[in-house]
């Protein structure tokens, strides 16, 4: 496992820059230090554990890309294994029964074609009462059900978070504070989790090909019940979005003050930070041999905005056959209206109308997806799965498509061996 | 007279064989006022929905441990490991302390009036109290 996991390692990181390469080194001081099975290796308190999927997929077009959410490279049709595989490597350390330190490097292709390393965990945690912990520094943001487990290959059943919700948010780390609070009554178990902090990330923009930095001071709170292995959470994150390079975005802003409609400019803008908000309801679990997760979550601007309000939702049902675990899955999102209200005297046609007009509407697309999961062996699964995406408008999440949109159904085929140790 | 002894042989047998086949308990220290629990109640502390009390548990390949998920939590080895990656990785939890064999989780529970843990009913004796019998 250990070799496999270090191969992989050596294989991502071929293309990483010098802080990826001392990333990697350190992680495999790290890793060469565990030599035990997953997050059981404990010397005077340091815990090192780590997970990763490596995999495969093509699809059957070369018209556009598949990617999962926020990729700048995807598939078509030849294989590729950029798509689906990474590696995270976490280590903690106790300094009591109070304090811990827990750190995470997960290395993907995300927002550049190559395979980076991201800084997704770096926090201080302190041990209020056996109901309530504090934390301070990075943590993951609670979006929606498993937006900061979406990379864990094998804690999930899908084999990629749908992409239908989880494209609605770039966000998925904040630097700030949290509290994690569980409370067990009888067979039943309630948790919050509150969090303020500020998000900063790439937002890769694929008609232009370029990504923009952006920054987030985001609240977050999550709240969940739990009976047996079912899982009922709400969730609701607002954040204050702004970004200064979004080019696409600017060059409208710019023609738009030049024609005199500084109004629309302003409300198009990201420049200013736009309020939005993300809710969420979902539900996960097992009701003996069969296994379900869903989930409805949408985007709605608190201010006038470019960014589209968008409906998703998706729906997975398994049923368990031992260690072989077939699932089916349909997702849909779809827009749901623009913050912004185009005034009358707004020309209807022309270069300046259709791109504005294209800005405020919203991708869409369904899907179908059909897969396996088969844990063949101690601390790893194989999962096949075959994805139907019917894009209504713009393509959908198919990126790099025709002008007019991709409307064809695409068929993406994959295969991964998800990991942890 | 014979024949109602030949009837009851097969009956007896049966008797024996369940009271000789192991039977796992959920276990607590003696000086820990629980005196009751539910398997599902039990279950919370060794995935990570409760640290009320503290988890002790088996060796990972240990027959005990599997016939312990699946008693308490319907769910067999692999489901409790990826239960314990969304946890891990997500920095909220750590998974229970494992100890190699049933005395060492014994004595573990006995010394610590927080601690849960599970052996065989066999195992038992006074150092620590019977709070669920899994079934």
């Amino acid at each position: 496992m250990i070799d496999r996991a270090l191969n992989l390692q050596n294989e991502l990181s071929y293309n990483v820059d010098r802080r990826g390469q001392k990333m990697k080194k350190l992680a495999m001081i790290l890793l060469a230090a565990s030599c035990s099975a997953f997050a059981e290796t404990s010397t005077d308190g340091i815990f090192v554990s780590g997970f990763g999927t490596i995999g495969a997929a093509r699809s059957d077009t070369d018209k556009a890309q598949f990617v999962r959410s926020n990729q700048a490279e995807g598939v078509a049709d030849t294989a590729k294994i950029g798509l689906d595989s990474n590696l995270g490597l976490q280590a903690s350390y106790e300094f009591n029964d109070v304090v811990s330190v827990t750190t995470q490097v997960l290395t993907r292709k995300s927002t550049s074609p190559s395979y980076t390393t991201e800084l997704t965990l770096a926090f201080v945690q302190v041990k209020i009462d056996d109901e309530l912990n504090l934390r301070v520094g990075r943590m993951g943001l609670p979006t929606f059900l498993i937006s900061d487990y979406q990379n864990v290959g094998y804690a999930n059943t899908l084999m990629r978070p749908p992409i239908e919700m989880y494209s609605q948010t770039p966000m998925e780390t904040a630097n700030g504070v949290d509290f994690n609070y569980q409370h067990a009554f009888d067979s039943w178990n309630f948790t919050a989790q509150g969090l303020a902090g500020v998000s900063r990330g790439k937002l890769f923009l694929p008609r232009s090909g370029v990504t923009e930095d952006y920054r987030a001071p985001t609240v977050a709170l999550a709240l969940g019940a739990q009976v047996g292995s079912v899982t009922l959470r709400v969730s609701r994150v607002e954040a204050k979005l702004s970004s200064d390079d979004n080019v696409p975005i600017n060059d409208i802003v710019t023609a738009l003050n030049s024609s005199g409609f500084v109004q629309l400019g302003n409300d198009i803008t990201l420049i200013t930070g736009k309020k939005i908000a993300f809710t969420a309801v979902g539900l996960t679990g097992k009701w003996h041999n069969i296994v379900v997760q869903s989930e409805y979550g949408q985007r709605r601007n608190k201010d006038q905005s470019s960014v589209p309000d968008t409906d998703a939702w998706y729906a997975m049902v398994g049923y368990r056959l031992g260690n072989v675990l077939p699932y089916y899955s349909h997702a849909d999102f779809k827009g749901a209206g623009s913050s912004i209200t185009l005034s009358s005297n707004f020309p209807t046609s022309g270069a300046l109308s259709s791109s504005v007009r294209g800005v405020l509407t919203s991708a869409a697309q369904s899907s179908d997806t059909l897969g396996v999961r088969w844990d063949f062996a101690r601390s790893v699964a194989l999962k096949v799965q075959i994805d139907r995406i019917k894009p209504t408008s713009k393509s959908g999440s198919l990126i790099y498509g025709p002008a007019a949109g991709l409307k064809d159904t695409v068929t993406v085929v994959g295969a991964t061996l998800d990991f942890v140790f | 007279m014979n024949k109602l002894f030949r009837a009851m042989i097969p009956i007896v047998f049966a008797a024996a064989t369940s009271l000789t086949a192991a039977e796992t308990v959920v276990i607590v220290s003696q000086r820990n006022p629980v005196r009751r629990m539910l398997p599902l109640q039990a279950a919370q502390f060794f995935l990570g929905q409760s640290a009320l009390l503290t988890a002790i548990d088996q060796a990972e390949n240990s027959p005990i441990r599997a016939d312990f998920y699946l008693k308490a939590a319907d769910m067999d080895a692999g489901q409790i490991k990826a239960i314990w990656a969304k946890l891990v990785f997500t920095g909220k939890a750590r998974p229970p302390k494992q100890y190699a064999s049933s005395a060492e989780v014994k004595r573990a529970v006995a010394a610590d009036p927080k601690a849960i843990g599970y052996i065989e009913k066999s195992d038992v004796d006074d150092t620590v109290k019977v709070i669920l019998t899994l079934h």
